[in-house]
């Protein structure tokens, strides 16, 4: 009796010990993972790393604790790629292949849900980290141990996924899970349920987050920053923000019935008793719609940043652009249906969605113009950055076109759930968001980290994605259209074998681009004393981050700026051209004071994971604890009525001088 | 030159300005949450009403009336209670909120009896989606008043030593919103599915 | 920039007075009842009862967010919580009337 409540339903049995492959991702985890605790602790870096980056409540680490996160997952998100395409390049006729249809489709369930939630939305949480609160003069975000606790629970909802691989199954249900498939009685596993606990959790991260910049953005600003001085990026994350307020609460009510109904016997989704399985489809797209809105405008912002600062020109229509993005945001809402026309809408309801599908397409446009416009008669530098830029312009314009056909309902019908759709949706994935965070990721590392990226292999790297990205999803546009549906794991129509094995080709060019991502990151690391920012302004930029040093000081700002203009950095630098640097020392320093480190974030994180993973196998007496732990933890901490602390003028003044005198000396050698 | 005192002070405004703004966003996602609920609830309802099992030959309209007095009458109390911090008079903000515990209390004490008679008398979460629909939505709006219950405990315990008295006001202010949005979210409950049910 | 006109927060919510509260429980108290009366006397049509009931609901929800959450348009800040407010119902109008029209759609093909 105690040990089915301590236990519920784990046993030793959860372990796949048949499948060679989990097996073999799991030993390399572990390997990965011990490494990693062996060189902390050779280098006794315990307390430094507990004190300094878990405790953090620094948006600047957490930024960089995000981006870790992601490129981490990154990793099995790409590994899940490439046994798909290898799978798939092979499995024709009578073949089956080498993986079992129940293990294909976890891959590709989890595959989607790794590179939505783990990938790209704590790549665009640690891009937003490292660049907001610098971009509009702040010191911090509004709620900094907030910002912590959103990481955590982000991090711990992909820790959960990750424990599916090894203890249990995870969804074979796609990445949203329609039931009802996903209803208990033909997934009788706890695959939804991981998929359920992970998604929810992170979600509550998320949804922190979102009204964490929107404070902030709001409220946080720098004298003289009006709205409509602030720069692109803010705005696209204010309204990116803004979205996740309005759809994340959805996706929790939704994931929350469908456990009501595995765990309770509930018949929401359930296909008799009164159950209505389209009411799932619909809400889960009320939120997906709005998520992808969410990925895509940060990283529109960041290609307005990246335009304007290497061509070297005020970025075009800035009025335009705030009304595109504002406009995207409204409509986003509105279009939700185009996701499943064929599903039993009737005409007129599909003549309403495909239409609005078809008008958020123009405020895209204009922006596109806008970017084109700005580099016109621009002094254009090819940086890494600006390449992804260029590769973005083509990429997401023809993913975009594709999508612009499928708004056609009639049209919609013949290439709905094909790989004409996968296809479709990755080009705009990839290369709207997926470059744009790279484009981004290198823009700011200098910030984040004070040295620049090794330019070779960044340019490499580029080659290799943009040329395995063509390769791997042209062939696909083309079987979709021919009838080759999502989701195969084997095909008995030769027909479709080449193309696939052209597009498995594609996605080792891929591979072979991420690995000089990696090599990039190594080579930069070992050279990172040459490829130093000494400056803070590595690409003579135009807003407020690069006035400070690269990385930027605890406190960020010694002394809150005023601006006057938009790009205020550039204008000051152009009324400055030529002085030195002595009249940038303020007079006066002031003590400033910054929230303290705390370990509640990760705390109640790690109870909200012993909730989650509790409740997942049933396990009564875990998941008491954890829920007590979550709730005993915030009420603690809010016992805890001081939490800031006061850092004092002389710390002040030495990290800035030191910072003076660096430019100083750059500027000699020079 | 300021003060420091003044200097603090107004840190202190302006920071409390923006704890509060983001509370009120989250309030703000707990619609989009109960929006969502209700939706749920509607379609589930009226798209495929069965007749053989409903809301109307179970409910006693004269509960769910003595409920909303219940509730409402604990909004009221708490404004008092809100007057009370903002004179900072401790002892009377604990009073008026435990008399608002105690009348909230009373409500989940009503809900709960209902909901356990329900299920005697065979109208389950588990046995039609309408029913499902039913405790999920009503049974969301009673979790969040008990976490608020449990808040207001925590309050009470904790007034007499939150030294500064803009801390107080201003964990008072976010109990005050979550407590007022949660009376307002129970007019559309007994509304939509409690009244329109029994028609 | 006046120094003391931020010494006091300001959450965006107008001045808090017991006689606005007063009214405001009063007003919720007749129109709760008014909106039970109704149902249980079950005397007047269906239409007309869906119509008493609803603008109760409605009338009560504005009487609740004046007089108890006390919003007003007065300050900056109650402006920009007025604006997200109306944002928020606009997009949950979307969200609620947007899933109705779509299931009684295809609720109506598919029989489900």
């Amino acid at each position: 009796m105690i040990s089915h409540l301590l236990f519920g339903n784990l046993t030793l049995d959860a372990i796949p010990f048949h499948s060679g492959i989990i097996m073999g991702a799991f030993a390399f985890m572990m390997l990965a993972t011990f490494a990693i605790l062996f060189v902390i602790t050779y280098y006794r870096k315990w307390s430094y790393i507990w004190y300094e980056w878990v405790c953090s409540v620094d948006h600047k680490k957490i930024g960089i604790m995000y981006l870790i996160l992601g490129s981490v997952m990154f990793l099995r998100g790409i590994s899940d790629m490439v046994l798909m395409r290898a799978q798939q390049a092979i499995a024709a006729g009578q073949y089956h292949g080498y993986l079992p249809a129940d293990h294909f489709d976890q891959i590709f369930t989890a595959h989607g849900v790794i590179m939505i939630f783990f990938v790209a939305m704590p790549f665009m949480f640690g891009l937003m980290n490292v660049a907001i609160p610098l971009q509009i003069g702040a010191r911090d975000v509004a709620y900094p141990y907030l910002n912590s606790l959103s990481f955590w629970l982000t991090f711990v909802g992909a820790m959960i996924c990750n424990a599916s691989l090894v203890i249990g199954d995870f969804a074979a249900t796609g990445w949203l899970a329609y039931p009802p498939l996903s209803e208990t009685y033909y997934s009788p596993t706890v695959g939804v349920d991981y998929y359920i606990m992970s998604l929810q959790i992170a979600g509550v991260g998320t949804l922190l987050a979102g009204i964490n910049f929107i404070v902030t953005i709001l409220k946080m600003r720098c004298p003289g920053m009006t709205p409509m001085k602030m720069p692109i990026f803010v705005w696209s994350v204010l309204c990116s923000m803004i979205l996740v307020v309005l759809a994340f609460p959805v996706l929790t009510v939704t994931l929350a019935l469908l456990a009501l109904d595995r765990y309770l016997g509930m018949h929401f989704f359930t296909d008799f008793a009164g159950g209505n399985v389209m009411m799932y489809i619909n809400l889960i797209w009320v939120w997906g719609h709005p998520e992808v809105y969410i990925l895509i405008l940060p990283a529109f912002g960041i290609f307005s940043e990246i335009v304007a600062t290497f061509s070297q020109k005020t970025l075009f229509g800035y009025t335009t652009m705030v009304w595109a993005i504002g406009v995207i945001t409204f409509l986003s809402f509105v279009v939700w249906l185009h996701h499943f026309f064929t599903m039993g809408a009737g005409a007129d309801v599909n003549t309403f969605f495909g239409i609005a599908t078809m008008v958020i397409a123009i405020p895209t446009g204009v922006k596109i113009f806008n970017w084109l416009f700005t580099m016109y008669k621009g002094r254009i530098r090819l940086t890494t950055p600006m390449l992804w830029v260029t590769a973005f312009f083509t990429t997401f314009a023809l993913g975009g076109m594709t999508g612009v056909m499928m708004a056609i309902p009639p049209v919609d019908f013949q290439v709905h759930n094909s790989v004409f759709l996968v296809a479709h949706f990755h080009n705009v994935i990839i290369g709207g968001v997926l470059f744009g965070y790279f484009a981004g990721f290198i823009y700011w590392f200098p910030k984040a980290f004070g040295f620049k990226l090794d330019e070779k292999w960044g340019k490499a790297a580029f080659v290799l994605w943009v040329l395995g990205f063509y390769v791997a999803f042209m062939p696909l546009y083309v079987v979709g259209l021919e009838g080759f549906m999502r989701r195969n794991d084997h095909y008995s129509n030769y027909y479709f074998q080449p193309y696939l094995i052209v597009a498995a080709l594609g996605g080792g060019l891929i591979l072979l681009g991420i690995l000089c991502q990696g090599i990039q990151l190594i080579v930069s690391f070992t050279n990172r004393e040459l490829l130093r920012d000494h400056t803070g302004d590595p690409w003579d930029g135009r807003t407020l981050e690069w006035s400070l040093a690269s990385p930027a000081p605890l406190y960020n700002f010694a002394v809150i700026p005023k601006v006057e203009t938009l790009d205020a950095l550039w204008a000051y630098k152009q009324e400055h051209l030529g002085e030195s640097i002595a009249h940038l020392k303020p007079q006066h320093y002031a003590p400033i004071h910054l929230p303290k480190n705390t370990p509640a974030g990760c705390i109640i994180a790690i109870f909200a994971g012993i909730l989650g993973f509790a409740l997942v196998w049933h396990m009564l007496i875990p998941a008491l604890i954890g829920f007590l732990g979550i709730i005993g933890s915030v009420i603690i901490k809010s016992f805890y009525f001081d939490p800031e602390y006061e850092l004092d003028e002389a710390t002040i003044k030495k990290t800035e001088l030191a910072h003076f005198k660096e430019i100083a000396e750059c500027k000699a050698i020079r | 030159m300021q003060s420091n005192s003044l200097t603090e002070t107004m840190h202190h405004a302006e920071a409390d300005s923006n704890d509060v703004f983001g509370f009120w966003l989250y309030i703000l996602t707990d619609c989009i949450l109960f929006a969502t609920l209700f939706a749920t609830y509607l379609v589930l309802n009226y798209s495929n009403p069965m007749q053989s099992i409903q809301l109307k030959q179970y409910a006693d309209l004269h509960d769910v009336l003595t409920e909303t007095f219940l509730l409402l009458a604990s909004n009221f109390t708490f404004c008092l209670s809100i007057l009370n911090i903002y004179q900072k008079k401790v002892l009377k903000t604990q009073f008026w909120l435990i008399l608002t515990f105690i009348l909230g209390a009373g409500f989940i004490f009503m809900e709960v009896s209902e909901f356990i008679h329900f299920a005697q008398e065979g109208f389950r979460w588990d046995v039609i989606a309408h029913a499902s629909s039913f405790f999920t939505l009503v049974g969301t709006h009673g979790l969040h008043v008990s976490f608020g219950l449990l808040w207001i405990l925590t309050m009470i315990i904790q007034l007499p030593f939150i030294k500064a008295q803009h801390i107080a006001i201003r964990r008072m202010t976010y109990l005050g919103l979550f407590w007022n949005f949660l009376d307002i979210v129970w007019i559309f409950v007994f509304t939509i599915v409690y009244l329109l049910g029994a028609i | 920039m006046n120094p003391h006109s931020h010494s006091h927060p300001d959450f965006g919510t107008a001045p808090k007075k017991l006689s606005i509260y007063l009214i405001g429980f009063i007003c919720c108290i007749l129109l709760t009842l008014l909106s039970f009366w109704v149902v249980m006397i079950g005397t007047l049509s269906k239409g007309l009862t869906f119509t008493v009931i609803y603008s109760s609901a409605c009338i009560q929800f504005l009487v609740q967010v004046i007089c108890f959450l006390r919003l007003n348009t007065q300050t900056e800040q109650s402006r920009t919580n007025v604006m997200s407010f109306i944002f928020t119902i606009v997009i949950l109008i979307a969200i609620i009337i947007g899933s109705l029209w779509i299931m009684r759609n295809v609720n109506a093909n598919l029989m489900i």
